[in-house]
């Protein structure tokens, strides 16, 4: 099943085009990175997805369903259904680490004894029992970062959409975290749209690749194998060029 | 949606509130005699006496906003991030300056520095001499008004110290000293607040009547007042308080240019986190004898005055007795008012903050219009618009009065929500709505307690608003509902000065004394919410 | 989670004394043995008339005071905004020309008390739309410093005071009725001319009255035209002042005198209780009371009881003055005033 559909969306932010006729279809279960350079609109593609910005031109559909189209947008955020992992985290800070996971399951009216049990089962999944009824500035970064995870994965959203989340870590952290998200991915089955400029994290992570070009246009799209071997290719090019050229002036 | 239907009627409810009832009053400016003329305005403009008042009020208001502002500012730093001592204190003094009629501080530095006054009678009279022809004027007004508004440059001052984010200073204090940092870091940061507070400063002494016609210095507002008072020609009057407006739109207008490459901080200050302290080493007791100084001209001597005048035990039994109920009112009405004040203004601040609506910057606006806007003006438009047999259950009522409050002052905490909010990053709401919570749930749990500073400082700032109100409530009050600043201006005429005296102290404390208690118990709650 | 519903407590509770409060203050609002009275005459002075008067009657009064005319817009300006829904029932006004203007403006009723039958004839109006009583003297106030004292207004232009002395603003209050009196007494070019003079003589203006009397209490001033319950008050309390009735001679204009006014308002919602505060007001004890107070006035009816400090009526030299047409001779000079005045 077709999770996301983009359909020619295009979004303008003065004059300037972040994301332009993009058209991706993104199947149910995969995990696609979004690579590209600071600016590239990489943030916008999910913020589209997410709905808090309509698409100035272009269509989005969440399974099937067309949520955004032509500057509209006929869902809002709070009925997606769709996960997120804000860049800056967004943690609550005047909640606990427990207020921050049930705050969503209130919003839906799930019962507390329903609330208690899918708490308990998402913090043993991420390792922060402990920390249950710390506020999150108690916290460290990569447990903040587990947190948010957390956060998203205990609605147990279809779409988890993740905006940099690993920006801020250290390498040893981002490896470990990155095993993590792979972990759950594969044992809850959710749909992945993951945005870094990362090329290693993506390659780590992702099954698709879609490389961003500064206009907000797709470069590329391919499989994880695909693109390693257009970067290698491209990697030997230059290398060989560059060669060539010093050969010469020798 | 309930976002879009609840901040519409938030809008309605300020036009209604505002709005409308200044229609009609404009409405009614255009008319003479049934058909429309401008002959009002452009009576306005041909006398070169109006130009010469303009050239006054803007004067007397530039000089007020320049020394509240280059007083209250560094006040505000060192009571809220230094080491001095007895903060708390000079916090709660400082603030009386702006509970007491400003006439009544201008009749304090009259006895004190008139000719006969207690220089002249005590010290050197020919210095009384020169201290009198500078009190009647400029210089004295300034010095009434300054004293009366620094207060506010002081409080938001504050309130937006709270919210800049310790470690940006940690940063700068690694490569320079504590003034560089203010400067160049902290200062910046805060500059919306100061600069919020400045044009409030600015809007009030412009629109101040009482103290300069004591004064002997002729301002703007004595067209309008004049037209009412002595012409009962409410048209003319409004024509004549349009220029008013007109000066709020401008300073308006300035603000909106100087804010518009805003200073957001990537990570405003964490919950709970504490603020970093400056000590000020040797320099504590210089600083101190500077402040105590500083206190003792513009708060202890006026009130002093104030003590020594009511100073017989007859005078506050007989103060309490004539106004013991109004006293009481005052501060039911400033409770109910703040409430409302601070729910609207965080709608209305939210409102112009995220710019949910389109008309977002007309409600800006409106509110600022209100808050400039003579009082009288506002008043008689409420009396034309509720005065009606089938709204009499508002009129006849104090809710008309708490529509007056909410008429005028919600440009306070409509721009301190806009303030606290532009610190709170979007992703915080996003975030809540991404996890499926409607708006009214996002609002109540997230949004409002992560503003809950600005909420609080905007209660507490639209307490004293409303307490302190004399003009609206004048015009509007139900016949035995009055409050005390009323009450003491009505027995002004011909009541001894012992009991005006005493009027005035009991009013301080009534304001001060359920204010701390509040502002005590919010410090509680919140420090209570964080670790 | 506490302060969510800490919150929501606060909330409830403030909802709850409000409506309480709020139906409380409606239910009064609407009760029948009530009379509202908008009052200009002093604070001090005017409330315990009302209040020994609820207490004989049983009526309750509800009270709308006025402030000097400077401080702020006042109770006029109330009654002229509330004429399409009076709230008001009695106006109690401090001079007899606002009485006028409501009358020309169609607010006042006429009522013709059976107490008023005693009061002279130019103190009321011949329709009965207001009536006189309990009056002031315009008199001037002189600091005990001052030697020789002025005995007449035309001190005023009088070098020897040259910059020394001070008047109320001239657009408000019995300022106001003073100068427009003179316009009818004296005529336009005299009145002009006296007006000039007084500028040239460099004569300051005050925001009102009280602050005229304080000023020259003070010793800023030597002299000022103020009303008699001005001089009184600063005397009684003890002030360096002098009281001195003005132009008493035999060939001079005699002193003006301004008495209280009131008047029923027209659709008056209470209009029983209204007459009888009105006959209540104008009754013999009132002014007794009035004169022995602390504001001084000078009683209209005849042989009414005053304290010795207090000039009796028929001792004095009046000036002569028709009240309605002193009223409409305010209209006329207004912008003249406010020219004169500067602004």
């Amino acid at each position: 099943m077709k999770m996301v559909t983009f359909r020619e969306v295009s979004k303008y932010y003065s004059g300037r085009a972040a994301v332009r006729d993009f058209s991706l279809e993104v199947e149910e279960g995969e995990r696609l990175v979004i690579l590209g350079p600071s600016g590239c609109g990489k943030s916008t593609l999910l913020r589209l997805v997410a709905g808090f910005i309509p698409p100035d031109s272009g269509s989005i559909a969440i399974q099937g369903d067309i949520v955004a189209a032509d500057g509209q947008i006929m869902k809002s955020p709070e009925k997606r259904g769709v996960g997120m992992v804000f860049q800056d985290l967004a943690l609550w800070p005047h909640l606990t680490v427990k207020g921050n996971l049930a705050f969503g399951l209130k919003a839906r009216g799930i019962p507390k004894k329903e609330r208690e049990q899918r708490i308990g089962e998402i913090v043993r999944l991420v390792q922060l029992e402990e920390y249950i009824r710390a506020k999150p500035a108690e916290l460290s970064g990569g447990q903040q970062q587990r947190v948010a995870l957390a956060r998203a994965l205990v609605l147990q959203p279809r779409v988890l959409l993740m905006d940099e989340p690993l920006s801020s870590l250290d390498l040893e952290l981002s490896v470990r975290l990155r095993g993590e998200v792979l972990r759950l991915q594969r044992r809850l089955g959710f749909t992945l749209l993951y945005v870094t400029h990362d090329r290693e994290e993506a390659f780590d992570i992702g099954t698709r690749v879609v490389m961003m070009k500064g206009d907000g246009r797709i470069e590329r799209i391919g499989s994880v194998e695909q693109v390693r071997a257009y970067f290698q290719a491209r990697a030997t090019a230059s290398h060989l060029i560059r060669q060539n050229l010093n050969d010469r002036s020798a | 949606m309930a976002k879009r239907l609840v901040l519409t009627s938030v809008a309605i409810l300020l036009a209604v509130a505002g709005l409308l009832p200044i229609l009609a009053m404009l409405v009614k400016s255009v008319m003479v005699d049934d058909h429309f003329s401008l002959a009002f305005y452009q009576e306005l403009l041909a006398s070169g006496r109006e130009v010469t008042l303009m050239r006054h009020s803007m004067a007397l208001s530039t000089l007020t906003t320049l020394f509240a502002t280059v007083i209250g500012l560094p006040l505000g730093i060192l009571l809220a991030k230094t080491d001095l001592p007895l903060r708390q204190l000079f916090i709660l003094l400082f603030t009386i300056p702006l509970l007491v009629p400003p006439y009544i501080t201008a009749v304090s530095w009259f006895n004190l520095l008139g000719r006969d006054g207690l220089l002249a009678r005590y010290l050197d009279p020919s210095l009384a001499k020169t201290t009198s022809a500078w009190l009647f004027g400029l210089p004295g007004c300034t010095l009434v008004l300054s004293s009366t508004f620094l207060p506010i440059v002081m409080l938001l001052t504050i309130a937006s110290l709270k919210t800049v984010n310790p470690r940006l200073e940690e940063a700068g204090q690694l490569v320079a000293g504590w003034f560089s940092v203010l400067r160049g870091i902290t200062i910046p940061l805060i500059l919306p607040g100061v600069l919020l507070a400045a044009m409030l400063v600015f809007l009030l002494t412009f629109g101040e009547f009482g103290v300069p016609a004591f004064l002997g210095y002729d301002v703007f507002p004595v067209e309008s007042f004049t037209q009412f008072s002595a012409f009962y020609n409410f048209s003319a009057a409004t024509a004549a308080a349009i220029p008013l407006a007109v000066v709020a739109f401008l300073v308006l207008a300035a603000e909106r240019f100087f804010m518009r490459e805003k200073t957001d901080q990537l990570r405003p200050a964490p919950d709970g986190e504490q603020r970093s302290f400056i000590g000020l080493g040797p320099l504590r007791r210089w600083v101190l004898a500077l402040v105590s100084l500083l206190c003792l001209i513009i708060v202890v001597v006026p009130v002093l005055a104030l003590l020594l005048q009511s100073a017989t035990t007859s005078a506050y039994v007989e103060a309490l007795n004539r106004a013991g109920h109004s006293l009481l009112r005052s501060v039911v009405y400033a409770l109910v008012g703040a409430t409302l004040l601070t729910s609207v203004g965080f709608l209305s601040g939210y409102l112009i903050q995220t710019r949910t609506l389109p008309f977002w910057r007309s409600v800006d606006a409106l509110t600022i219009f209100l808050f400039a806007l003579p009082s009288t003006v506002t008043g008689i438009g409420l009396i034309s618009l509720w005065n009606r047999p089938w709204t009499n259950f508002i009129y006849t009522t104090p809710a008309i009065i708490i529509l007056g409050y909410l008429a005028k002052y919600t440009a306070l905490t409509s721009r301190i929500t806009v303030s606290t909010l532009a610190q709170i990053p979007s992703s915080m709401e996003e975030a809540a709505q991404v996890v499926g919570a409607g708006w009214v749930r996002r609002m109540g749990v997230i949004v409002a307690p992560l503003a809950r500073h600005g909420l609080v400082a905007g209660w507490l700032v639209g307490y004293i608003f409303c307490l302190r109100d004399m003009g609206i409530t004048m015009m509007v009050y139900p016949p035995g509902h009055e409050t005390l600043p009323v009450r003491i201006f009505t027995l002004m005429a011909n009541g001894s000065p012992q009991l005006i005296a005493a009027l005035c102290v009991i009013m301080i404390v009534a304001t001060l004394l359920p204010l701390s208690m509040l502002w005590m118990v919010f410090r509680t709650a919140m420090r209570g919410g964080a670790r | 989670m506490k302060r969510a519903h800490m919150k929501r407590g606060w909330a409830i509770l403030t909802m709850i004394t409000a409506l309480v409060g709020y139906l409380g203050c409606y239910r009064t609002a609407q009760r029948s043995d009530t009379v509202t009275v908008y009052v200009s005459e002093d604070e001090v002075f005017s409330e315990p008339i009302l209040k020994d008067f609820e207490r004989e009657t049983g009526i309750k009064v509800q009270a709308v005071y006025d402030t000097e005319e400077a401080k702020s817009t006042g109770v006029m300006n109330r009654l002229i905004a509330e004429q399409d829904n009076p709230q008001a029932d009695v106006y109690w006004a401090n001079e007899p020309i606002r009485a006028e203007v409501l009358k020309q403006k169609g607010i006042s009723a006429p009522y013709v008390s059976p107490n008023a039958a005693d009061i002279p004839a130019a103190f009321k109006d011949p329709e009965g739309y207001w009536t006189g009583f309990s009056a002031r003297a315009r008199v001037l106030i002189v600091n005990n410093k001052v030697n020789p004292k002025p005995h007449s207004i035309l001190a005023y232009t009088d070098p020897r005071w040259r910059g020394r002395a001070v008047i109320a603003n001239p657009l408000f209050g019995t300022t106001t009725v003073e100068i427009a009196a003179l316009f009818t007494i004296w005529g336009e070019d005299r009145a002009m001319a006296f007006m000039a003079e007084m500028k040239k003589n460099g004569v300051a203006i005050s925001p009102s009255n009280g602050e005229s009397a304080d000023f020259v209490a003070s010793g800023q001033f030597d002299f000022s035209l103020v009303d008699s319950d001005d001089v009184v008050s600063r005397l009684r309390r003890g002030e360096p002042v002098e009281m001195i009735y003005p132009d008493q001679g035999e060939n001079e204009i005699g002193c003006l005198i301004v008495p209280n006014a009131v008047v029923l308002i027209k659709g008056a919602p209470h209009p029983d209780a209204a007459r009888r505060l009105i006959d209540t007001l104008l009754s013999k004890a009132t002014e007794r009371k009035l004169a022995f107070a602390d504001c001084a006035q000078i009683p209209l009816h005849p042989g009414v009881e005053t304290p010795p400090d207090v000039m009796r009526l028929d001792k004095m030299h009046v000036m002569s003055v028709n009240y309605a047409d002193v009223a409409r001779k305010m209209m006329e000079i207004q912008p003249y005033l406010k020219r004169w005045a500067g602004l």
